[in-house]
């Protein structure tokens, strides 16, 4: 797993059916790092700092089963420096 | 997911039964390195695209046993190389 921070709400309208209407977030492991896409079923707001799982584990994190991701977001970080 | 853009169509018609008939794209990730995808959405050259990797990819794909390790999932609506 990693830690990433939310940047912005992520909108694409032409998506296939499966990722139904799950909301998407691009996440960044730092400011300056390539963005990645993860599906957020917790709910939160850019500049929160994140915990992301990875691989098979990301396609039931979201909530419904084999759901097809392979990013998800497990929850909000209290604390944390990014060094 | 990743965040790539579509460079090309890449043609195969000799092909293993198992990836079916998607359209198959070229791919050009957020630095700059090059990926090959299926592609359910029918996204055009230069479209900035969602992918998914993994297993998920073959859930993306429609069905469980496509062969494929990277499906694209998504055109995002407004995304330009800056935002990269």
């Amino acid at each position: 797993m990693k830690v990433f921070q939310v940047e912005k709400a992520l909108v694409s309208t032409n998506r296939i059916a499966s990722l139904d209407h799950k909301p998407l977030l691009v996440v960044r492991e730092k400011a300056g790092a390539a963005p990645q896409v993860a599906v957020d079923p917790v709910g939160c707001k850019p500049g929160d700092w994140v915990l992301c799982v990875g691989s098979s584990a990301a396609r039931d994190a979201t909530g419904t089963k084999a759901f097809p991701s392979d990013l998800t977001i497990v929850g909000i970080i209290d604390r944390w420096e990014s060094n | 997911m990743d965040i790539h853009q579509v460079t090309h169509s890449l043609i195969m018609t000799s092909r293993l039964d198992g990836m079916g008939h998607l359209p198959i794209k070229v791919l050009k990730g957020v630095n700059g390195q090059e990926s090959v995808a299926l592609d359910p959405i029918g996204a055009r050259p230069g479209d900035w695209v969602i992918t998914i990797a993994f297993s998920a990819a073959r859930t993306a794909a429609g069905d469980d046993k496509t062969l494929t390790d990277l499906t694209i999932s998504g055109i995002i609506d407004d995304w330009s190389s800056q935002d990269c």
